[in-house]
This record gives structure tokens, C-alpha cells and sequence, in this order.
């Protein structure tokens, strides 16, 4: 067992099927042979059993998993087989999982600066990178943060986000009626109009920056995995 | 004894804050407190025109911290209320000459000889206000339902409660027909923004503006309902806190309703 990483066919239990690797760059008739070895030792408990046949990173040949599932099937009685669900990763979504898998958020120190309560009038409340406020920023208060701002409350003074050239950040409020947004080198006066009763946030888009319905316009929605941002 | 010491502030100018001082000082005199009332507004006194005792002025509230007189000598008992005590504010100094340590000396001495003791404070942030703060054991913030009134109250609070002092709030300057158009903000809006706790509403009243200029005390007016409603906020402060606060909005509904089930409204069975 010290050399399975090695051998041309291994198999293993996964849920309720049997996930069975092989070495697609062997022929057939010798894959055939590997197979039977485990599938003799099964017998009965490969009935109706649900396979899987994972050619790993290299191609499989035409018509090989096919071959190989029909000669499980005649021979051993199993149910479906089928190769991974899963497509091939493209690099980049196969470097986000496998971030996700080891949890790589798990060792990263917190750049966030939570804050609970009320910024009142003549107070300015700086962060390095992000800032979170769970509470009302009145009007005549600051919030300045190198990254992002959210304000899970009314945001009714000044914040400035992205500090001083991060053009990505947003500044998002539950109730969004500031005096004024800045983000990286962009001003803009709040409207006194604006506020609805839904959460709503402002970033850069096209050199300019734009107000938006945060649940609507869901700007995080096409990252396919959470990432530390 | 030992009396409670509260500063009476705003940060803006000319929200009523010498008016509260007057009103509230004499309401709870009227309901048989022993109050002091201290102009703290140094060079720019005008607690004592408000209450007319302008002409009784010997010494003032400087000659008091520079050992110039004895404190009992420059108070001044008000003409129709009794234990109702004016100290005045010098009309010469400069509000520097005053330091936060002589605040506290002060007001040591104030807590042993009243139950309260109203410090009138001068509008801004400087000097005179870090002053009157300094020995404060609670703080009344007034505002006006207007903008930038409730942007100076709201760097007050802050500024008060970094000394850890809870203030609570008194929106003054009601009128309740702009209100009720949408031109003028509710006091609902003011709580909203200020989120302190709420001493009471006061209407916008002419007889505060007579009272003032004859230096008759409002709360003795029956039918002020400015006055009524110093009165009430002085209840509240002493020893009746829960004593409800009547919208100034409400009021007129409130009437119609019940001239309503009375059968008094015109047309009605
Ligand atoms: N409820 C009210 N109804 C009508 N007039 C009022 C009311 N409250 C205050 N006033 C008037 O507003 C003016 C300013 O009031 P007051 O002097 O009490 O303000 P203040 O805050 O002490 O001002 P300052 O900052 O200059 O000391 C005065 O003329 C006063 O009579
Ligand atoms: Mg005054």
C-alpha cells in the first residue's frame, strides 16, 4: 500500500459511489486487467453500484471510459458509471478553490475596522483599510478608510473610501443619504433626494462615481468564491 | 446637601438657552427647590436682563473666583421668587480669565447650598464652554428643529459624553403649523439624528419674547403654553421622569377628537 499514489487504477468509497482512478495513457485491455483485480474483491457489493471513472488531469482517449464502463457493467454487474461532473477548472477558478478548500481566509488577519454606536458631529473616524460601522454616521461626522466603508445604518455625514488611490472600493449604507462620498480621487455631493428604503452603495464607474441598489446591482455576484478582499 | 450641578448648552447661538436656564431655574424655585442660576456667559451676561435683576448687580461670578467677594455676597435672590438665586456674569472680563480648577471649586461650594444649580453656558466650544462643562454632573442640550442647530447639539453631545456626562435634550422653538406643512422639522427628526433621551418640547410663544424684555419669569403664566411646558420639564427633572411629553403636534387632533365624542363639533348629532 506505500506506492498506491503509483498505481494505474486505485478506487475509493466517495458518499454512496466507488470514485475509481485510472491511468488513461495505458491501453484498454491492461486497464481492463487492473480493474478486475479490485472489482474480483468487491463481487457483490459492486452490484448496482454507482462509478466513477476520473481520468485525472490527463485526456482520456476517446471512447475509453465508455469501453471500460461497459466492461464493468457486463462484468460485475454495476449501475451507472460515468466520469466527473465537474468540468475541467480553468486555472484561475482551480486557484480559487483550491483557496477555498484550504480555508486560506482561516490565517489572514482582519484589516477591518468595526465600529458599534453613533458618529456624532465633529468626529472623524479613520481605518487603515476597511471600515465598518454598525450604527448612524450623523451629518458633520467623517469616516475616512483606505479600502471600503459600510455603514449598517443611516450614513448622513461625509465618508471617504479607498484612501488614497483604490479606485475598487465602495461605500455602502443600509440607509445611503450622504453629505458627501469621496472614492480614491472622485468627489461627489450626496442628493438629498436619494435614500430609498433599500441598502444602496457607491463605487467608481467610467471616472465617475455612481449610486446603486445594492441587492439589485449585487456587484459581488459573479465571484464564484468567497474571496478576501 | 448635595445638589446636582447642570450645564445648559447648545453649541449654536441664540437657541434659548439663557431662556431654559430662567425658566426651569424658577419653575423648580416655584416648586420649592433651593436653585442657583449662573450666568456663564462672561462678557456677553444677559441671564440677569432675562430675569430682571439687572439693576441689583454688585459683584459677579469673576469677583467670586478671584476671592473679591464671598459667594453669598454676589448672589442675588430673585424679587418674586423665593429660593430663587442669580449669580451674574461679568460684563467686563474676558471668558478666559475663568480656568476649568475654578469651576470645580465653584461648583463644590454651589452643591452644598442648592439642590440645583443651572449653568447658562455661552454659545461655540471654547473656553466658556469647557468651562461650564468641567464640574457638570448632567447636561440639557437645547436645539431648535433646524439644520444646522442640530449639527452644533450633536458635536455637544459628542463632547459631553467624551467627559461622560449623559445629556438629554430639549427641543425649544416649536411651531407646530410649519410643522405640520413640512417646513419645519419634526422634533421626531431632531430625536432621530441626536438619539439622546428627550426632556421635553417647547412651542415657539410670544410671551416668551414679553416675559424676557419685562423679566417676568414665563412659568408663571398660566396660559403660556411655553410656559406649561418649562414646568413640566422641570417635573421631569425632579423626581417625575416618566412624566409624559405632550407632542405639540398632537395637541390639535387630540381636541377635535374629543370635541368630536362630546358632540360639540358643529353638524355633529
Ligand atoms: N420658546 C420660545 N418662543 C419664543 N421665543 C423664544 C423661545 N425661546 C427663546 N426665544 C427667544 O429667542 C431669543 C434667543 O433666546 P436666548 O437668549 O434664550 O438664547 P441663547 O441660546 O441663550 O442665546 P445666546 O447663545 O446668545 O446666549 C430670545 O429673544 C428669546 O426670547
Ligand atoms: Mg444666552
Amino acid at each position: 500500500m506505500s506506492n498506491q499514489e503509483n498505481l494505474p487504477v486505485r478506487l475509493k468509497g466517495v458518499g454512496d459511489s466507488l470514485w475509481v482512478t485510472i491511468d488513461p495513457t495505458l491501453p484498454a485491455e491492461q486497464l481492463k486487467k487492473e480493474l478486475a483485480r479490485p472489482f474480483e474483491r468487491l463481487r457483490h457489493l459492486a452490484v448496482n453500484a454507482r462509478v466513477i471513472l476520473d481520468p485525472g488531469e490527463a485526456p482520456a482517449g476517446d471512447g475509453l471510459i465508455e469501453e471500460l464502463g461497459q466492461f464493468l457493467k457486463d462484468q460485475y454487474q454495476v449501475g451507472q458509471v460515468s466520469p466527473p461532473a465537474r468540468e475541467k477548472p480553468t486555472p484561475d477558478v482551480h486557484r480559487a478553490r483550491s483557496k477555498d478548500a484550504g480555508n486560506g481566509w482561516h490565517y489572514h488577519r482582519s484589516e477591518a475596522l468595526i465600529l458599534s454606536g453613533r458618529v456624532r458631529s465633529g468626529q472623524k473616524i479613520q481605518a487603515k483599510k476597511h471600515l465598518i460601522i454598525m450604527g448612524d454616521l450623523n451629518p458633520g461626522a467623517e469616516a475616512i478608510a483606505g479600502g471600503d466603508i459600510i455603514v449598517l445604518g443611516s450614513l448622513l455625514g461625509t465618508a471617504i473610501a479607498g484612501q488614497p488611490d483604490n479606485e475598487d472600493a465602495i461605500i455602502m449604507a443600509l440607509d445611503f443619504r450622504p453629505t458627501q462620498v469621496q472614492i480614491g480621487g472622485l468627489v461627489a455631493a450626496g442628493t438629498p433626494a436619494s435614500g430609498g428604503n433599500s441598502p444602496e452603495f457607491a463605487r467608481i464607474d467610467n471616472n465617475a462615481i455612481v449610486v446603486m441598489d445594492y441587492i439589485k446591482a449585487n456587484p459581488f455576484k459573479r465571484l464564484a468564491w468567497p474571496e478576501v478582499r | 446637601m448635595d445638589g446636582k450641578i447642570i450645564v445648559v448648552t447648545s453649541g449654536k447661538g441664540g437657541v434659548g438657552k439663557t431662556t431654559v436656564t430662567a425658566s426651569i431655574g424658577a419653575a423648580l424655585a416655584l416648586q420649592g427647590k433651593r436653585v442657583a442660576v449662573i450666568d456663564m456667559d462672561i462678557g456677553l451676561r444677559n441671564l440677569d436682563v432675562v430675569m430682571g435683576l439687572e439693576n441689583r448687580i454688585v459683584f459677579n461670578v469673576v469677583d467670586v473666583i478671584q476671592g473679591r467677594c464671598k459667594l453669598k455676597q454676589a448672589m442675588i435672590k430673585d424679587r418674586r421668587i423665593d429660593n430663587l438665586f442669580l449669580l451674574p456674569a461679568s460684563q467686563s472680563d474676558d471668558k478666559n480669565v475663568i480656568k476649568p480648577e475654578n469651576m470645580t471649586w465653584l461648583c463644590n461650594k454651589l452643591r452644598k447650598e442648592f439642590d440645583f444649580t443651572f449653568l447658562d453656558c455661552p454659545a461655540g466650544i471654547e473656553q466658556g464652554f469647557k468651562n461650564a462643562i468641567e464640574a457638570a454632573d448632567e447636561a440639557v442640550v437645547v436645539c431648535m428643529p433646524e439644520v444646522s442647530s442640530i449639527r452644533d447639539a450633536d458635536r455637544v453631545i459628542g463632547l459631553l459624553y467624551s467627559r461622560s456626562i449623559t445629556p438629554k435634550l430639549i427641543v425649544n422653538r416649536i411651531i407646530p403649523k410649519m410643522v405640520a406643512r413640512g417646513d419645519m422639522l419634526s422634533h421626531k427628526d431632531v430625536v432621530e439624528v441626536l438619539s439622546i433621551d428627550l426632556l421635553g418640547l417647547v412651542e415657539m410663544d410670544e410671551a416668551v419674547v414679553i416675559s424676557s424684555n419685562t423679566g417676568t419669569p414665563i412659568v408663571m403664566q398660566k396660559e403660556s403654553k411655553a410656559g406649561m411646558a418649562f414646568n413640566r420639564i422641570a417635573m421631569r427633572l425632579d423626581g417625575h421622569p416618566d412624566l409624559p411629553i405632550e407632542d405639540p403636534l398632537a395637541q390639535k387632533s387630540i381636541w377635535k377628537k374629543l370635541g368630536i365624542k362630546m358632540g360639540r363639533k358643529k353638524g355633529a348629532a
